[in-house]
């Protein structure tokens, strides 16, 4: 049984405009977006900026309302929770942010920020709880006296394991990484990378993990989804995808990763054109703008995200496989 | 731990604060004024005939000019027109803080309430606010004031707060739009933190030193309206003020024969506000690095 069940959801944004903000059209952030996540696995979500992967994680935590479609979490739609309800799923969902400077408060000390949760959820027990405390920053590998620092006396790979301290306590069973690693030194990536790894092993953890570097997602995913202007493109096994990848645009994509060696030559695919305003999608596939394959078919019809490998589940939206 | 922080922070702060030309003149007004408020008290305990709203000095039957026993002099009845400055310290500081008090917690709840809700609860918060902020206060004081007849002191100040507040609810409510996208903000609820929570606990500690800047500024503008209704005769004659000694300076006739009755409340007036005013700059240049490298800069 997946533990995320994800089906057509929709997030739209209102776009207002003018004197009286009448709303004028909407941003298709996710548009019709379906999948599951598998317990334990991780799911990789990549697409360059503006395509949706960010609002689509916030979907998945319940912190966007969704426009339509639903989210299914163990089997109960994340949607329709009761106050009481949500803040058990709030145990159970958590996120890692971006920025590791802004996601936490700069007046609080480590040890207050990783304490909410614990004050929230009445799991507060003042014999224990520095212990507690203790315990996870030992597991993200901080030291027991950095309790009483501020954010600001750490580095960014320091204060991304405050961040991922914060959301593996009180033991969740999904996180939702939203590009974990961005913001960080190539070094360290490396480093939070290995962490979220040995992290998932440990405490049997799902991860759905955001990110625009395909390197980063190859290293960590075991089933990447690829989304282009709110809509998977394609979603497959890691291996299945880079090696046997369908759709243009993941092609493309792929092609972009720079190879650590100089004598390797391999065709770099430029597309043209600029991303299109996802306020007005094209029409058809939305990709056919820039895609050096495009026929008629794809500038009149949409195409669905259809499976091309069984044994692989390998999906692909694409006219050519239809 | 967290202590030393917040010490180390203020200490940084402060130090920002009196090397600023600018804070020191304001700090120093400031003690001048606190000081004299504190002599009010003990001025009546020397003898009776200090009370500045009932000592008569029985020898004395018209102003006179400072002497000896009255330094500034005394009012047409024969009250000291010294005790009287001194009083009048201390309740422009109740009117002043106080009401800038109110007006700040109002505004700042109001403010972070409407920041952090959006929506329809913003508009209607805003359009409210917008329509006490539009009323001139002053007038609209007076016209309340002929309606019921005089105030009490503490019901002026309670007016002057509730008229002063939009201003304030305005500044913090940009600042709690602009924190409530943040993502720490979104990491707490996340964690499952209620909205009381998020607005009490994140919320707050980070625009609560733009409400305190703001305190100084409300201050000045209470004590001058304060000041200006006393004048007019709307002030509350059980009290001395600066404003009502020079209400009594023009009722009795001695706004050009009396100058050390006149001049003494108006400087105190202006030197007070003045103070304030100054302290709520010096107070910007510590929260806003930009003006403070402006000023380095010169």
């Amino acid at each position: 049984m997946p533990i995320l069940e994800v089906n057509n959801l929709k997030k739209y944004f209102p776009v207002y405009k003018g004197v009286f903000l009448r709303p004028k059209g909407f941003v298709y952030a996710v548009d019709d977006v379906s999948f599951t996540v598998k317990r334990g696995e991780t799911l990789g979500l990549v697409g360059e900026s503006g395509c949706g992967k960010t609002t689509l994680g916030r979907c998945l935590t319940a912190l966007y309302d969704k426009t339509d479609g639903n989210v299914h979490f163990c089997d109960q739609d994340i949607f329709s929770l009761s106050p009481k309800e949500l803040k058990t799923f709030r145990l159970r969902v958590q996120m890692i942010f971006q920025d590791p400077f802004e996601s936490l408060d700069a007046r609080q000390t480590v040890k207050e920020i990783l304490e909410e949760k614990y004050l929230i959820h009445k799991k507060h027990n003042r014999i224990n709880i520095d212990d507690e405390i203790a315990v996870l920053l030992e597991k993200v590998g901080l030291l027991n006296a950095d309790m009483s620092k501020y954010p600001h006396e750490f580095s960014g790979g320091q204060r991304q394991r405050v961040g991922i301290a914060r959301a593996i306590s009180l033991n969740p069973e999904l996180i939702v990484c939203d590009e974990p690693v961005s913001a960080l030194d190539v070094s360290v990536q490396s480093k939070i990378l290995n962490l979220l790894l040995k992290l998932q092993e440990e405490m049997k953890l799902t991860y759905v993990f955001i990110s625009h570097d395909l390197a980063v997602v190859k290293h960590i995913s075991d089933r990447i989804a690829v989304m282009y202007l709110g809509k998977i493109v394609e979603l497959a096994d890691a291996d299945s995808l880079y090696d046997k990848h369908l759709h243009p645009y993941t092609e493309a994509l792929l092609s972009a990763i720079p190879i650590p060696d100089p004598e390797t030559k391999k065709e770099r695919i430029i597309l043209k054109g600029e991303i299109p305003s996802i306020q007005n999608p094209p029409k058809g596939c939305r990709f056919h703008t820039r895609c050096r394959y495009s026929t008629d078919i794809c500038r009149k019809e949409e195409p669905v995200l259809l499976i091309n490998n069984r044994e692989k589940e390998h999906y692909v939206a694409c006219h050519q496989y239809g | 731990m967290s202590k030393n922080h917040y010490l180390a922070r203020f200490q940084k702060g402060w130090q920002i604060f009196i090397l600023n030309p600018l804070g020191k003149t304001g700090i120093i007004l400031l003690i001048v004024f606190m000081l004299m408020a504190a002599s009010s008290f003990f001025i009546p305990l020397l003898d009776p005939m200090y009370d500045p709203m009932t000592g008569i000095d029985p020898l004395i039957k018209e102003s006179t000019g400072p002497s000896f026993h009255h330094w500034l002099g005394t009012d047409n009845v024969g009250r000291d027109l010294f005790a009287q400055l001194m009083e009048g310290a201390k309740v422009a500081f109740i009117v002043g803080l106080a009401s800038a008090f109110i007006s700040i917690v109002l505004g700042t709840t109001i403010g972070m309430i409407s920041g952090y809700a959006g929506g329809i609860t913003d508009r209607i918060l805003m359009r409210f606010a917008d329509i006490i902020m539009i009323m001139p206060s002053l007038v609209v004081l007076l016209i309340l004031a002929s309606l019921f007849g005089q105030f009490n002191i503490w019901i002026i100040v309670f007016i002057i707060a509730i008229m002063r507040w939009p201003a304030v609810s305005r500044v913090i409510r940009s600042q709690a739009l602009s924190l409530k996208s943040r993502p720490f903000i979104e990491a707490s609820k996340v964690a499952g933190a209620s909205d009381i929570r998020i607005i009490f606990r994140h919320i707050m500690p980070n625009v609560l030193p733009l409400a305190f800047l703001y305190m100084t500024f409300r201050v000045t503008s209470a004590i001058l309206v304060e000041a200006a209704l006393s004048f007019l005769g709307f002030g509350d004659p059980s009290q001395v003020s600066w404003g009502m000694m020079l209400q009594w300076v023009w009722k009795s006739g001695h706004m050009f024969q009396a100058p050390y009755w006149l001049i003494p409340p108006g400087i105190c007036i202006s030197l007070l506000t003045l103070s304030f005013y100054l302290l709520g700059r010096a107070m910007d240049e510590v929260l806003d690095p930009r003006l403070r490298k402006e000023e380095e800069r010169k």
